[in-house]
């Protein structure tokens, strides 16, 4: 375990935490867990780093999808599910497409999502997305400029889905409502005001 | 067939600790006192190392204190210790064929190791199944086949004209067999050679010129191996010559042509109007339809590409005198008869195009490494400039990408690691600091994999010289579609930072795989292959140069990826244990043959057809048609037992009794 020092001045204390890793700091759990949610088996990375080459996000923040992988077969449960970046993922798959190890670690991320979520840790705007899909179908609703560009190309103004159809929206809330999501949204939300 | 009749069975069983490997899991004591109690056995025992001398002994004196007729050693595996405890029966004076082993070490306490109990009751299991085996065995007598006193060798790369040099040196005539025109391999495309930076062709002419001139080498340029027939010490081996469309000076003079025959003066290339892609130069240069790959070529004859040439009969007039020119030629099939053979078949490159993320074959300026080889070369199709193909320009920027295609789990790619691509590649970022002033190689890779004798010391003598090393594998590249340059995306993973380097060209150390004939050719030779593909050998560690079939040999990247220091050495170990069984005269063969009862064989002859190494035959015998069995021939794999009708045939050591006793065994529990 870390071992602690007191300094008086909180920011010295925080600049020189100590950082070793520890044995205890790991919880071996995390990586089963995340293996039997992601259904890829995270352990056989081998830190070449071809996702984070690949992975729009990288370059414009500090979203390293890699070093997650690092978490996941270390164990670091803590650090993993407490970092912002872990919600930075676009979802796009390249790096699934080129993981020479064949892994999906796009896979992985969203297994510690969920963990995440179970932990109530997710970003607002996340939880805001889940309101709106309850609210419209979408997380991104059709939108004015949306429908002019459509009505250009040719296309009616709202796409095949909810839009058009909205008697289908209770059975998305139906889905949402059985996995508690929108209640733990709106809670969690509620909570943070 | 058997000696002495099994009128009553007296078995010994022995059971092996093998120190804590067996006896850490199961209990020994409990395996020999069971044993006692099964039907037969007359006396069981137990040792720490029954392999050692002091166990051995224990067999001897057991079958002379007890007068017994068969031994089971319950321990390893028949692999690893049969021929150890057949001496050890034989030297009790039992015939060694009435030893038995129970496999309870490599298929019972090593995969059983947390499960001592069902361990402890599986090797009684396996215990009473060889002790019913033992009890019906007979004496065997191996068979003596001459050998054959010649050798082949099929691939001329530095591993085959290896190969073919120590046969021909320890006065064994070996023919070696190529299916290019000419011998050198991949070796003759290479500019250097890491660690020591000799130029290649320099060390590998004098060798090919050997093979051309020593005397016990029969060297068969453009042939290929059609057939192969017989076993150890007797093949047949039928080779297509395919027509070359140019005689040799021997060639000539057969045909009454005197002092005619291919000089190698060239003059037909000159004047022949069809030009085609070089193969040996990659495409990069041209080459006419009558054509060598290169100058050093051996022999130094010319081929005609009949798939190109038009007939205009140019090249047969600038000939003249020599008459070396013969349009109308057509494939030969010559039959050679050799004791032996050694494999050594090479690799290719890896189509890396296949990935498609690093733009091959779509960007002009990503070429691979033997490509590289090519272009740096002073021989090579720019006179050793290294140029873009895109514009000619001199590159200054240059990445190398490691792993390109190894290492690699997807459906595209080979999963294991190519071997010699981190040492090429960091004496291609050597080169180019030598040959280009100011010009930087940036190598990124995952782990430089610098095991060799010096190689360690190379890796830090090229990092010394500037090269920029990039921890990460590439993840793609895209192209400028107006400079043509490149940008290289990967992670420095040390850094943790995303890197988009921009460079002038792009080298892919690719994967290598095995060439494009191996299936075909390791078939008719009856060799297996491992998963990969590579040709397997019969050990990984103590027979790394045989294969399953007797008598045939591997060398060199065919049995997986190899530099020339270790293809050189696995050739020189190929060739000695080749000339192993030429030297001794005649190999005996293990006496499993099938034979048959004649009262009870039909004639029918549906066997014949069964076998699949043309052992059967049908014979007249005292007015009856039976059928009669080649045994140097019949590998004892037993097709023909379990198919003949009438059980007429005998499988030598797996006759059909011993197996239902086997079975009877198991099933009953010993209580038969
Ligand atoms: C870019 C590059 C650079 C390299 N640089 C180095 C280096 O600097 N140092 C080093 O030690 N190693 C280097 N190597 C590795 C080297 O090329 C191999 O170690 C060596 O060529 C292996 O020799 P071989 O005889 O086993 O196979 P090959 O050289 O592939 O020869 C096989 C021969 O068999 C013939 N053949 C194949 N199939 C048949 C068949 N069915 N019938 C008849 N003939 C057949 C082929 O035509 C060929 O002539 C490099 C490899 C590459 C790709
Ligand atoms: S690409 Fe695959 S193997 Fe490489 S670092 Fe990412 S997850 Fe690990
Ligand atoms: S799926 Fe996520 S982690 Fe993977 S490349 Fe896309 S954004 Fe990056
Ligand atoms: S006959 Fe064929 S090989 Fe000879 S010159 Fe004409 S095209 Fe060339
Ligand atoms: S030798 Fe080096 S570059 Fe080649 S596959 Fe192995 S690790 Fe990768």
């Amino acid at each position: 375990m870390a071992v602690k020092k007191d300094y008086m001045d909180q920011k010295l204390a925080e600049k020189l935490r100590d950082r070793k890793y520890y044995a205890p700091d790991s919880n071996p759990e995390f990586l089963k867990e995340v293996e039997k949610i992601g259904q890829t088996p995270a352990h056989m990375c081998y830190q070449c780093g071809t996702c984070t080459g690949s992975c729009p996000s990288a370059p414009r923040s500090s979203y390293r999808i890699r070093l997650f992988m690092r978490k996941a077969v270390l164990g670091l449960e803590e650090e993993a599910l407490t970092d912002p970046d872990l919600w930075l993922c676009t979802t796009c798959y390249s790096c699934t497409d080129r993981c020479p190890r064949d892994l999906a670690p796009t896979d992985t991320i969203m297994a510690m999502r969920n963990l995440a979520f179970r932990r109530d840790i997710v970003p607002r705007n996340f939880l805001q997305t889940v309101q709106l899909i309850y609210k419209s179908g979408h997380g991104v609703p059709n939108n004015d400029a949306n429908r002019a560009a459509r009505k250009r190309l040719g296309l009616d103004e709202e796409p095949e889905t909810t839009h058009k159809y909205p008697e289908y929206l209770p059975g998305i809330q139906k889905i949402l409502d059985h996995y508690r999501l929108k209640e733990n949204a709106d809670r969690i939300l509620a909570e943070g005001e | 067939m058997a000696e002495v009749k099994n009128k009553e069975a007296r078995i010994g069983v022995f059971v092996c600790h093998c120190g804590t490997n067996i006896a850490g899991t199961i209990d020994i004591e409990a395996v020999k006192e069971y044993a006692k109690t099964i039907p037969n056995v007359v006396v069981a025992d137990n040792y720490a190392y029954m392999c050692s001398t002091p166990g051995q002994n224990k067999i001897a004196d057991a079958i002379k204190e007890h007068n017994l007729t068969g031994v089971v050693v319950a321990a390893c595996t028949p692999r690893l210790h049969e021929p150890t405890f057949r001496n050890a029966t034989a030297a009790g004076g039992l015939n060694p064929f009435r030893f038995e082993m129970a496999n309870i070490r490599d298929q019972n306490s090593w995969v059983h190791m947390h499960q001592p109990v069902e361990a402890t009751e599986k090797a009684k299991d396996a215990v009473r199944i060889a002790v019913a085996k033992a009890s019906l065995l007979e004496d065997l007598v191996p068979k003596s086949v001459p050998v054959e006193k010649t050798a082949m060798v099929v691939g001329g790369g530095v591993g085959g004209m290896q190969a073919a040099l120590d046969l021909a040196d320890a006065g064994i005539k070996t023919y070696l067999v190529e299916k290019s025109p000419t011998i050198g391999g991949r070796m003759s495309q290479l500019d250097k050679t890491f660690p020591t930076l000799d130029c290649s062709q320099c060390i590998l002419t004098p060798k090919m010129v050997d093979v051309y001139r020593n005397e016990n080498i029969e060297l068969l340029t453009y042939t290929e191996v059609e057939a192969v027939e017989g076993y150890i010490g007797n093949f047949d081996v039928t080779l297509r010559k395919k027509a070359r469309g140019v005689l040799t000076p021997k060639e000539a003079e057969a045909r009454g042509i005197v002092g005619g025959g291919c000089t190698g003066c060239g003059d037909c290339a000159n004047v022949c109007p069809v030009i085609k892609p070089n193969p040996f130069e990659l495409g990069m240069a041209p080459r006419k339809a009558i054509y060598i790959y290169h100058p050093q070529v051996s022999p130094l004859i010319y081929t005609v590409d009949f798939d190109a040439c038009v007939k205009c009969g140019l090249c047969v007039e600038a000939c003249g005198e020599k008459k070396a020119v013969d349009l109308e030629a057509k494939d030969e099939f010559i039959t050679v008869k050799v004791g032996t053979a050694i494999l050594a078949l090479g690799y290719d490159i890896f189509p890396i195009e296949k990935k498609f993320e690093f733009g091959y074959k779509n960007f002009d300026n990503v070429i691979t490494s033997l490509e590289f080889e090519r272009l740096i070369c002073a021989s090579g199709p720019t006179g050793g400039h290294l140029v873009r193909p895109s514009d000619g320009e001199t590159p200054k920027r240059i990445a190398f990408v490691l792993c390109a295609g190894s290492r690699d789990n997807t459906d595209t790619g080979k999963p294991y690691c190519s071997r010699f691509c981190c040492m090429y590649s960091l004496k291609h970022a050597h080169q180019i600091i030598e040959k280009i002033p100011g010009a930087v190689p940036y190598i990124f890779y995952m782990d430089i994999r610098s095991f060799g004798k010096m190689y360690e010391e190379f890796y830090y003598r090229i990092q010394n010289e500037g090269a920029k090393f990039i921890r990460g594998r590439v993840a793609n590249i895209t192209e400028d579609p107006v400079t043509k340059n490149l940008h290289v995306n990967a992670e420095d993973t040390l850094l943790g930072r995303p890197v988009d380097l921009e460079v002038d060209m792009v080298v892919l150390a690719a994967a290598i795989q095995p060439s494009a004939e191996t299936e075909k050719t390791r078939r008719l030779f009856g060799v297996s292959c491992s998963q990969d593909g590579w040709l397997l050998e019969a050990h990984p560690k103590l027979n790394p140069c045989g294969t399953t079939t007797a008598g045939v040999y591997l060398a060199g990247a065919c049995q997986g990826p190899k530099d020339i220091p270790d293809t050189v050495a696995q050739a020189e170990g190929a060739a000695s244990a080749a000339s192993i069984p030429i030297h001794k005269g005649e190999v005996e063969l293990e006496p499993y043959f099938a034979q048959c009862i004649e009262e009870k064989c039909a004639g029918c002859g549906m066997c014949v057809y069964q076998c699949p190494y043309q052992a059967l035959s049908l014979v007249e015998k005292n007015g009856r048609t039976v059928m009669q069995v080649t045994e140097a021939k019949c590998k004892g794999c037993g097709t023909c037992g379990g198919f003949c009708p009438g059980g007429a045939i005998w499988m030598q050591h797996f006759a059909s009794p011993q197996i239902i006793a086997q079975i009877d065994a198991f099933l009953l529990g010993g209580e038969q």
